[in-house]
């Protein structure tokens, strides 16, 4: 009977979510953007991953990281066309057709490719760069392998969802196709030979191949035809107008032979990064990832508390209903992974309420962890005798001073080390932050690891820096336990 | 001073009080004596409210306690001091700090008010100087004498001790029999739930034999120690006495 009550209490709620989300999704593709739409606002907002040199890369200028890269170029050239500002959104390269699907941003360019399935959610301009495609491969290997062909039935690594990969997949028969993520991961399996070799854009090869003396490229002497679809811009579904605008600018960059001048841009800038590749050079990367980090950390403990706290004597309630809800609000925070609820948070409630992904990541901590805070209240304060409430009441005082004095110092003492495991846990957790582009600790390690082609070090870094914040964290947690060890 | 109506309690279909009536007078000691699961500490509990009676009436100086709201109960409270078979101190607070806290936050006396009063208490007691302690330093005995204290504190018109000597290992039985019997002599008035006779013959005016729920047999020790009436207290008298 229990039990059928909690499912129908979960069930429907998200049911209705869902068949909400299903309806309200049609109407969000169907509305696209227009020109003057851009114009109004005055900025043209450019989502892009910046981890694919040359194309689009961080450099540190004065301290502050930017994104630069050919990729930026066309698109400052499209937002001077137009008279607005551009403005640039660091996202995984995953999350970015969902941002514009969502209205993150106007446009996106990061090396895409207009395949039709993704034709199916976006629209497109012509392309603006079709480059050749090159395998990356160790210095040492370079007489065995030569084209594509000599990777038959060897290991071979591409970005998932690429078009690299289903161009593997068809013209090299047999090979074994690794899919990783991100480039300079690839590199790193490459230079552990846990893969053969790399199939990538020839600009991202050879930005890597001049910059890492064990790697060297070699033309893949793929036969492009109509599986090369080289890279475009990617508007909402249904905006023509900003479409014709983008292809105009397109027209403009290839009569006036713009993107080789782009692409030696990108080849100066990339020397700024590589110039000096030692981890101190980069301590600014990794302190603001820090900061980054232990912001996100201390607020969402601080409200986890607040909340997990409130939890705690919902759970405990007379009332039925707010029982309910907290137990449905703990177990379905407790049962959906934290990935998707910080996307949720971004990307679903963006469709209301636009919010930064700083604000959406801590909101987003923050309610997952208030879901295990309350749990961890709740039982401290179950274990507590209830002679100790007796007692107390017996004395006249109130349920509240009751529970303010006598129960929730005891179950805090209690419950002191597992809260601890919670806050430690949380440094580590909260780094799923980076797939929306939150510039935590994690992030700025791949911004280290894309900026420096090095890529055991920055992870060894950022690694140590972990263990000394959770270590601080749990010796100080310590030390306010023995504190409250009175006797 | 208290006066039960016909009360009853009733855990679902276990019935633990069948209609028990009882007067207890200014001044008066009351010992309630019976078998285990006879009902004593249920009837105890149900004075103070901590149980809720399921019908009947208690009267406390008038009042009907049934009809009371929380915040109305509370106040009750402070006048019908609880003393429990597991001391229940609060082990977060010194042993000053057990028997400041109420009278401060309840009835908003003075910190220094409410320590001076505390410290009398202890030295009568007999524990003035465990004042700075935790009760997790302190010894059976001394934790129900502290708990006694505590009650105390707040000046309460009767005191309820719920079995307070059958957590205690033997030799420490004494010193807490001690501090009630003191304060039977001076006047309290007290409802004792206790498995100890020479105690119940010594100090209670009235002793009542509690047993299958209801109050079998009431009267003065020697009537229900000397002189039962009733054949389940003389069984019940038989076997404790044969210990």
């Amino acid at each position: 009977m229990k039990i059928k009550k909690l499912l129908i209490l979960v069930g429907i709620p998200c049911m209705l979510l869902t068949m909400y989300f299903i309806n309200h999704q049609q109407s969000v593709l169907a509305a696209g953007q227009t020109v003057s739409q851009v114009q109004a606002k005055k900025t043209l907002i450019l989502g892009t991953s910046p981890d694919y040199a040359p194309y689009e890369f961080l450099v540190n200028k004065k301290g502050k990281n930017q994104v630069v890269g050919m990729d930026i170029q066309v698109a400052q050239k499209l937002a001077h066309d137009l008279g607005v500002k551009l403005v640039v959104k660091s996202m995984d390269f995953d999350a970015l057709l969902v941002g514009l699907e969502t209205g993150k941003v106007d446009m996106v360019i990061s090396a895409m490719s207009p395949t039709d399935e993704r034709r199916k959610s976006v629209d497109f301009s012509d392309v603006y760069y079709l480059g050749g495609q090159s395998i990356l491969i160790n210095q040492t290997d370079t007489r065995d392998y030569h084209s594509k062909n000599s990777f038959i039935g060897k290991k071979i690594g591409v970005q998932t969802g690429s078009l690299q990969q289903a161009l593997t997949k068809k013209q090299i028969k047999g090979a074994q196709i690794t899919g990783l993520a991100k480039v300079p991961d690839l590199v790193l399996a490459l230079k552990s030979h846990k893969i053969d070799g790399i199939v990538a854009e020839e600009p991202v090869a050879t930005a890597y191949a001049s910059n890492d003396p064990e790697l060297v490229q070699i033309d893949g002497k793929f036969d492009l035809g109509t599986d090369m679809q080289g890279s475009a811009i990617a508007f909402p579904k249904d905006s023509p107008t900003l479409v014709a605008a983008a292809n105009k600018s397109i027209d403009q960059i290839k009569k006036q032979k713009l993107i080789p001048q782009y692409l030696k841009n990108a080849g100066q800038l990339m020397k700024i990064n590589t110039h000096n590749t030692s981890m101190w050079h980069y301590w600014a990367y990794f302190a603001k990832g820090i900061g980054y980090t232990l912001f996100i950390t201390i607020v969402s403990i601080a409200i986890g508390i607040l909340i997990g706290g409130l939890l705690a004597f919902g759970r405990l309630a007379k009332n039925k209903v707010v029982r309910g809800l907290a137990l449905v609000y703990i177990e379905f925070v407790r049962g959906t992974p934290l990935m998707i609820q910080i996307m949720f948070v971004y990307f679903g409630i963006g469709l209301w309420v636009n919010i930064p992904a700083l604000v959406a990541g801590v909101i987003a901590v923050s309610l997952n962890s208030a879901a295990y805070v309350a749990e961890i209240i709740r039982s401290g304060l179950n274990a507590i005798d209830a002679g100790q409430t007796e007692a107390s009441r017996s004395l006249g005082l109130s349920q509240r001073d009751t529970m303010r004095y006598i129960v929730l110092p005891q179950a805090l003492k209690n419950i002191w080390p597992a809260l601890g495991n919670e806050f430690i846990s949380l440094i580590k957790e909260s780094s799923i932050v980076s797939i929306i582009g939150v510039t935590d600790l994690i992030y700025q390690l791949k911004v280290v690891q894309s900026a420096t082609y090095k890529g055991v070090a920055p992870i060894f870094v950022a690694m140590v820096i972990y263990f000394i914040m959770t270590f601080s964290l749990s010796k100080l947690l310590n030390y306010v336990e023995r504190k409250m060890q009175h006797a | 001073m208290l006066k039960i109506n016909q009360l009853v309690k009733k855990y679902g279909d276990n019935l633990v009080l069948n209609g028990v009536s009882g007067e207890v007078k200014d001044g008066q000691v009351i010992v309630v004596i019976g078998p285990s699961g006879g009902g004593k500490s249920t009837l105890l509990r149900c004075l103070n409210r901590l149980e809720d009676p399921t019908s009947g009436q208690i009267l406390f100086e008038g009042t009907d306690l049934m009809t009371l709201s929380e915040k109305q109960l509370d106040q009750i409270r402070t006048k019908m001091g609880m003393v429990f078979q597991n001391f229940n101190l609060f082990p977060n607070l010194t042993v000053l700090e057990n028997l400041t806290l109420a009278p401060q936050k309840v009835k908003k006396e003075s910190l220094d008010q409410t320590i001076a009063k505390a410290k009398v208490l202890l030295a009568r007691v007999g524990l003035a100087n465990k004042a700075d302690a935790y009760s997790e330093q302190l010894s059976g005995g001394q934790k129900q004498r502290i708990a006694i204290a505590r009650a105390l504190a707040m000046s309460p018109d009767v005191l309820l001790f719920d079995e307070p000597t059958s957590a205690l290992d033997p030799e420490m039985v004494g010193e807490v029999l001690k501090v009630m019997q003191d304060l039977a002599q001076e006047g309290m008035t007290m409802v004792i739930v206790t498995h100890e006779m020479g105690f119940a013959r010594k100090v209670a005016d009235e002793v009542w034999f509690m047993a299958d729920s209801q109050i079998v047999e009431k009267g003065t020790p020697e009537a229900i120690f000397d002189h039962p009436q009733e054949p389940r207290t003389k069984q019940f008298l038989a076997q404790v006495l044969a210990q």
